[in-house]
Formats: C-alpha cells, sequence, structure tokens
C-alpha cells in the first residue's frame, strides 16, 4: 500500500538525496566558505539559521496553500487536510530550530541570548501560532478539517510580517542579506554558495520530511478506520448470540 | 445558533480591541534603538529622562578604559555622544563597531550604559588576508 504524496521509490531516493546534500553542506559551511572578518566563525551558524527559517516560511506557506485547497468546495479532499497538518508541524519544528540557532548565533555577536525587537518576537508570535494550530487540529468533532483551514489561512498572515518585519521597525536583527530592498546580495561569493546549497538542501529534506509525515498521517487515519469496522464488528457479534438467546426464550 | 452568533461577535470584539491596543503599545515600543542624533535632539529637548538604547558606531580612537569599564564616544555621522560604560564590553567590541548602548543619560548628558549590543550589517565577508582574494571584489551578484 502506498499513502504517501510521492512513489515509495522517489521518496527512498529524495531523502538520500538530502542526506548527501546535507553531507555537502557540511563541506561547504565548515571548510570551503571563509569565517566572517567580523563574527568568525560564529557566523556560520547562518548556513543552519537562514535555511531553517526559509523552511518555516515555505512550510506554512503550504500549510496555507492545502488549506485553502480544502476549503475550496471543488478541490475539498482529506489529502489538502492531512498536507496542512504535516507541513504545519515541520514548520513548526523548523520556527523552533530558527528560533535556538538564532539565540545561539547571538549570544557571541550581539551579546544577548535574546532581545525584544520586532523580528524576534514575530518569530516567537509565529511559533506560537502554529503550536495553537496543531493543538486545534487535535480537537475533534465535526468542521474540524474546515476549522483548521481557516485558522491556519488567519495564522499565516504573521509569515509577511516576520519577513518584512526587519524592514518596517527598526531591529537589532540584521536585515535581509539576500532579499533586500536592492536585491543585491552582501555576501561573500563562497558564502553565498554555502548559503545558497543550504537552502537546496533543507528543501530538499523537507519534501522528504513532508512525504514521510504525510504517510504517516494516512497509516493512521487508515487505522483508525480499521479500529473502528473491528469494534463495529465486534458489538454485533455479542449483539448476534443474544437476539438469538432472546428469541429462542420467547 | 444565536448563543453562537453572541459568542463569535464577543471574540471579534474581543479580536479587534487587543489588536488596537497592541497597535498603540507597538507604535511606541517597536523602535528598538533611537540614533545618536535622534537621542540627542530628545535630550537637548527636555526629554530622553528614561532608559533607551542608543545605536551609532564608535569613534575611533575615542576608547578608553576606565577603573569600572570603558569611555568612549558613539556617532550616527550627525550627531555625538559620550558613552561611559560599567562593566566588560562584549567581544566584537573595538573602533569603528556599530553598538547599541542601554543606559540612561546622566546628569550632565554623558549617556551611562550598563549593556552595550553589536548590532551586526546584513553584510558578510572574509578577513582582509593578503593571501587571499580582494574580499569586496568578490561579491555574488545573486
Amino acid at each position: 500500500m502506498n499513502e504517501g504524496l510521492l512513489g515509495r521509490r522517489v521518496g527512498i531516493a529524495l531523502g538520500w538525496a538530502a542526506l548527501a546534500s546535507l553531507v555537502v553542506l557540511g563541506v561547504l559551511g565548515l571548510v570551503v566558505a571563509p569565517p566572517d572578518a567580523v563574527q568568525g566563525d560564529a557566523q556560520r551558524l547562518m548556513y543552519l539559521h537562514v535555511p531553517a527559517a526559509w523552511l518555516a516560511y515555505l512550510a506554512f506557506g503550504v500549510t496555507a496553500v492545502a488549506s485553502a485547497l480544502y476549503l475550496w468546495p471543488r478541490t475539498r479532499s482529506v489529502v489538502w487536510d492531512r498536507v496542512a497538518g504535516a507541513s504545519a508541524e515541520l514548520g513548526v519544528l523548523f520556527t523552533g530550530l530558527t528560533l535556538v540557532l538564532g539565540s545561539l548565533w547571538g549570544r557571541p555577536v550581539w551579546g544577548i541570548w535574546w532581545a525584544w525587537d520586532a523580528r524576534l518576537v514575530t518569530t516567537a508570535v509565529l511559533f506560537f501560532l502554529y503550536v495553537g494550530y496543531l493543538a486545534l487540529r487535535r480537537i475533534p468533532g465535526a468542521g474540524r478539517e474546515k476549522r483548521c483551514a481557516i485558522a491556519a489561512l488567519i495564522a499565516f498572515v504573521d509569515v509577511p510580517v516576520v519577513h518584512f518585519s526587519v524592514e518596517w521597525w527598526r531591529t537589532l536583527h540584521q536585515q535581509g542579506t539576500v532579499f533586500n530592498e536592492e536585491l543585491s546580495a552582501q555576501i561573500h561569493g563562497k558564502m553565498a554558495l554555502a548559503l545558497w546549497w543550504s537552502v537546496l538542501a533543507f528543501t530538499l529534506l523537507y519534501v522528504y520530511l513532508l512525504d514521510r509525515r504525510y504517510r504517516l498521517e494516512a497509516l493512521d487515519a487508515d487505522r483508525d478506520e480499521r479500529e473502528l469496522e473491528r469494534a463495529i464488528a465486534e458489538r454485533l457479534a455479542e449483539a448476534e448470540p443474544a437476539r438469538v438467546e432472546a428469541g429462542a426464550r420467547s | 445558533m444565536k448563543g453562537r452568533a453572541i459568542g463569535a461577535a464577543a471574540v471579534c470584539a474581543v479580536a479587534v480591541v487587543a489588536i488596537v491596543v497592541l497597535g498603540v503599545v507597538l507604535s511606541k515600543n517597536v523602535v528598538y534603538f533611537r540614533t545618536v542624533s535622534e537621542a540627542v535632539e530628545e535630550r537637548a529637548g527636555g526629554g530622553g529622562d528614561g532608559r533607551l538604547r542608543l545605536a551609532g558606531e564608535v569613534v575611533p580612537g575615542s576608547i578608553t578604559e576606565t577603573a569600572r569599564g570603558v569611555r568612549f564616544e558613539v556617532t550616527d555621522g550627525e550627531a555625538t555622544a559620550d558613552v561611559i560604560h560599567r562593566g566588560d564590553p562584549p567581544d566584537l567590541f573595538k573602533e569603528g563597531a556599530p553598538v547599541v548602548c542601554e543606559g540612561r543619560w546622566s546628569e550632565s548628558d554623558v549617556f551611562a550604559s550598563d549593556r552595550i549590543l553589536i548590532k551586526h550589517g546584513s553584510e558578510y565577508e572574509p578577513p582582509d588576508v593578503d593571501s587571499g582574494e580582494k574580499a569586496s571584489g568578490d561579491k555574488a551578484s545573486a
């Protein structure tokens, strides 16, 4: 039985490709890319922090699109609900990773673990919004999928706010290096290579994990259904002899 | 159904109030720091009594060590302020470094700082070593 988004073989190949590209990223980030003139080796955390943040955006974007597709009557399918849930889980994971890695970087470079500036606060809000969304998914009842899809669309409003927070407000966090207003990357060639590679590697990892998580979700639903069927069958089997007995007595 | 409608309206009302309150609070506090000229101007106008963050560049040649920390000047190109910092400055603190100082104005209009943060820019390049390629000439155009 194949209940994944991708074919079984494609999924496995993707897993290996993601692993290999992460190994290459390790070499690029630790050996090929030079240390930063000001920050030294602490700057290398960028090759994890930036792609993690990118994945958070991507994952929540996929959740939003899948939720919209679920809400649209013509495309409504349990598939979209599962994609939305699986992607949101990955988004929460990578938002958490972004926050932790950023904090580890902030201590040696800024001098503090945390700053109450607009970028950091809106990112923390993003994390808790989607933790809330995941909690909402766990609440059963009629219309659960619809409710969650609407919540996912509302939560997505914070994604552009996080991204543009460094432009809209004055923050301690630096502005975008690549996607800045001038759209010119202010980064040295080999560092840029490691950064772009990290985005590629993390994206592969995301697609792989999304497929796996989706598969798990589908298997879970399948198991629930089978358990329900078995429970009904058991109850029927229990009721059957009782009825026969009752019939014999009358 | 009527109860639900009232509930939904209540939730919306609370949300609107929360957004307005947040907006008012944020518009005042969302600026993480003040530039030196903003802070100096505010001080000259009689304000700036509370705690604030002052951002600028450390003026080269202005750093002197004191018994309790360092004394230096910080500038944003337009205005300059004297800063007396208590405690050890961070590792990346040096001449020309972009800093954010936390503290308050003393009576003599010297900024008494008790925390220095380094505000890093969005530019990344390797250290300029003689054997390596020129740092500024090899930037990606992506």
